[in-house]
């Protein structure tokens, strides 16, 4: 209950007892605050009465104001640096008093600012919402719903790692700002917080006297090893453009005899680098794991990030190879899930599942997304799809007069449907295979041009939440694509109304099995065996959760 | 073909699901059209957006003889151009057609390019109305549907306002009914 020993904090007021011992590890309560409701506006939204409301951890405004001040050292930097006189940097003389001055005036502004922004941030829950208020002239009241929750992510910055501090995102579908973010936390405070808000989430009652609520158990599924990673970046198509890139401006030296054409590699080499180095320190030590929560996917190198995905949250998978993969037969796999694309930091790595593994850890990936897949034997069904072409397996592929618009791949472009989903596949050099189950159909579309229509082709597109995936068959013939529209449409509702709880635990038929004390079967999702993805029931844990 | 492969599955396959001559035409599909005036707005549009470079044009001509015929030749270009684009918009909105059907609304569009999609009222997040002063002037708005996924382009442009709020108070009411998580 006490702020933790580093905090400078002058609050040392006897702490009201909380209401509920749930609440007891999470964040710094404020003092009197209990009960308090907000700046008397009654709208109708405002929070119940009676929320705990706390803080953030006080050394928040430190952690924040750090990434302010590196930024405008670099803006300031790279301005006396530009501005400076030839020969150099103006060091001597009096510019560089002005220059620490500005530099500390920031620091101070900046440090202030992000200590108000402290104070007046705070958070409570209960058992239907988080509510965050914050803001210093423009205040905001905001509150998640909870069993709209779809992913809760730890993340924890290089810097705040230095304090064992994390940060609790909560994603809704909303893109762009939605969602909460609380940080920072002890990191203790955050693995309980986000226990505390997976369990309501889920629609568990929890313990009356509940103390310390458990994570619930998980078991590993997937894992990517630091060398496995490198070898795959080093055969992805950025490192390729990079290698020929360098080997053209050699050559351009060699011919030209001048030294001027290294100029130009800087560009490339820094932006192709970046992003190679952002790929690898964010999927570095990549781990997946099922629990009853949902997938669990811890990576970073420097900055770590462990995901929770709740059941049914993601919207569409994809199992990707590029032309270099192919001979080791790595696979690339990543969902949608709303909430997750175009965050407000721009990157993506949310929505990787795997960023290289085999085809049975991507089989496995696909497995803990769509356990069942709707077919007695999967196996050979998926080999179709990840390298199949034609009509085995009941693919149903564009005609044979698609051959003149994709000459390449219109044996292989097809679909396929099963009882849980639809399976589309497509690509001759870069193969890609998209699974999306029925009931996270958004729309279904058709679109055709002028030369499709003279050959009597049409391309189905499906609507999926913002993300990497967007699943399209193109060219189907114009009666396979006119049935398959209607048809999806029908299964869709179909499955809609079939479509299990957002509170993933309050179905009736898992409350038996599916106890949080319940722990995993050692050999419930073997790592190192082949994948089953006919496993016995008892094993698979989130089968019915889907 | 094996175009009847996915009867396999568990689910019952559509009524409308016989082969058409053309997957924009489903059988037993009756099609709204929208406003004519519709087209009067974009015809306005067109007229504003090349009116002012012809304009310019033959003023140039007449004010410099000696590179009047380049000119000439450029403002029958223009000319051209806005005649073939005022068949195209013609047709366009000759093709714009929905229909509500009872789980879902399907909207069809384009002459050379066309589209279709089907958007089921339980996915339908907001609704909207929209009408500028052009459109307003002319008594025509657009609505446009909203699921959780960008992809959906389902909007109808055209629509009497009357026709407008009333469709838009049926979606919102089927969509309540119907309404289903993500």
């Amino acid at each position: 209950m006490l702020p933790p020993s580093d905090a400078p904090s002058p609050r040392s007021a006897p702490v009201p007892p909380p209401p509920t011992s749930l609440s007891k590890a999470t964040g710094v309560p404020i003092p009197g605050s209990s009960g308090l409701t907000t700046d008397g506006s009654a709208g109708p939204d405002t929070p119940p009465p009676g929320l705990e409301w706390k803080r953030l951890h006080p050394v928040t405004p430190f952690v924040r104001g750090w990434a302010v001040i590196a930024v405008l050292l670099v803006v300031f930097g790279r301005q006396s640096i530009e501005s400076a006189p030839e020969g150099g940097i103006p060091v001597d003389g009096g510019n560089w008093w002005i220059f620490a001055v500005g530099i500390a005036a920031a620091g101070v502004i900046g440090g202030v600012y992000a200590w108000l922004s402290w104070r007046v941030t705070r958070y409570a829950y209960d058992s239907d919402a988080v509510y965050v208020h914050s803001g210093i002239l423009f205040r905001q009241q905001r509150k998640v719903r909870l069993d709209r929750l779809q992913a809760i992510d730890i993340v924890k910055p290089l810097l705040a790692r230095f304090f064992g501090l994390a940060e609790l995102k909560l994603s809704v579908a909303g893109g762009g700002d939605s969602g909460a973010k609380l940080g920072f936390l002890r990191d203790a405070d955050a693995n309980q917080l986000r226990n505390v808000l997976l369990a309501r989430a889920a629609g568990l009652e929890e313990a009356p006297d509940g103390e310390i609520l458990p994570e619930a158990p998980e078991s590993e599924v997937l894992q990517v090893p630091p060398g496995r990673l490198i070898a795959s970046l080093l055969l992805s198509g950025a490192a390729i453009f990079l290698i020929i890139f360098v080997a053209a401006t050699i050559v351009a030296m060699i011919v030209s005899r001048s030294i001027s054409p290294i100029a130009t590699i800087f560009p490339a080499l820094i932006g192709v680098g970046a992003y190679v180095f952002s790929r690898f320190t964010s999927e570095f030590n990549f781990t997946g794991a099922i629990s009853p929560d949902g997938i669990r996917l811890r990576h970073g190198l420097l900055e770590t990030r462990s995901q929770t995905i709740p059941p049914g949250r993601v919207q569409a998978i994809r199992l990707t190879q590029g032309l270099l993969w192919r001979k080791a037969d790595w696979w690339r796999v990543e969902v949608n899930v709303a909430g997750y694309a175009d965050s407000s930091d721009g990157n993506q790595t949310g929505t990787v599942l795997l960023p290289v593994g085999s085809r049975d850890d991507a089989l496995r990936a696909l497995w803990l997304v769509l356990p069942d897949l709707g077919v007695d034997d999967p196996r050979p069904l998926l080999e179709a799809a990840l390298s199949g072409s034609g009509p085995r397996e009941e693919f149903t592929t564009s005609p044979r007069s698609a051959r003149w618009v994709d000459p390449l791949a219109w044996q292989r472009n097809g679909y396929r449907v099963t009882s849980r989903g639809l399976l589309i596949r497509r690509g001759r050099l870069t193969r890609r295979l998209e699974v999306v189950p029925h009931e996270r159909t958004q729309s279904l579309g058709l679109a055709q041009g002028p030369i499709q229509r003279r050959l009597g082709i049409a391309t189905f597109v499906l609507h999926s939440t913002p993300g990497p995936v967007s699943p399209r068959v193109p060219h189907l013939s114009d009666a396979d694509a006119a049935h398959l529209l209607h048809a999806q449409a029908a299964r869709a509702r179909a499955a809609r109304t079939l479509a299990g709880p957002e509170r993933w635990m309050q179905a009736p038929a898992q409350a038996a099995g599916l106890a949080l004390d319940r722990a995993p079967d050692d050999e419930a999702t073997p790592a190192s065996a082949p994948v089953r993805l006919d496993m016995p029931d008892e094993n698979r844990p989130t089968k019915d959760l889907l | 073909m094996n175009t009847m492969t996915e009867e396999s599955a568990s689910y019952p396959p559509l009524s409308a699901s016989a082969p058409t001559t053309s997957p924009f035409e489903p059988e037993g599909i009756v099609w709204q059209g929208v406003s004519a005036r519709l087209a009067t707005a974009r015809f306005i549009m067109l007229g504003i957006f090349f009116g002012i470079p012809l304009v310019t044009l033959v003023v140039l001509a007449v004010a410099l003889p000696p590179a009047a015929p380049w000119l000439w030749i450029a403002a029958a270009v223009v000319v051209v151009v806005t005649a073939w684009i005022a068949v195209i918009i013609k047709r366009q909105v000759h093709a714009i057609g929905f229909a509500e059907r009872d789980e879902d609304l399907l909207i069809r569009k384009g002459v050379m390019f066309r589209s279709l999609v089907v958007v089921p009222y339980g996915r339908m997040q907001f609704v909207d109305v929209t009408a500028g002063p052009l459109a307003r002037k002319l008594g025509i708005s657009s609505l446009q549907l909203h699921t959780a996924s960008p992809g959906t382009d389902a909007t109808i442009d055209g629509l009497v306002p009357s026709e407008a709020a009333r469709l838009r108070d049926r979606l919102a009411s089927r969509g309540e009914a119907r309404l289903a998580g993500l």
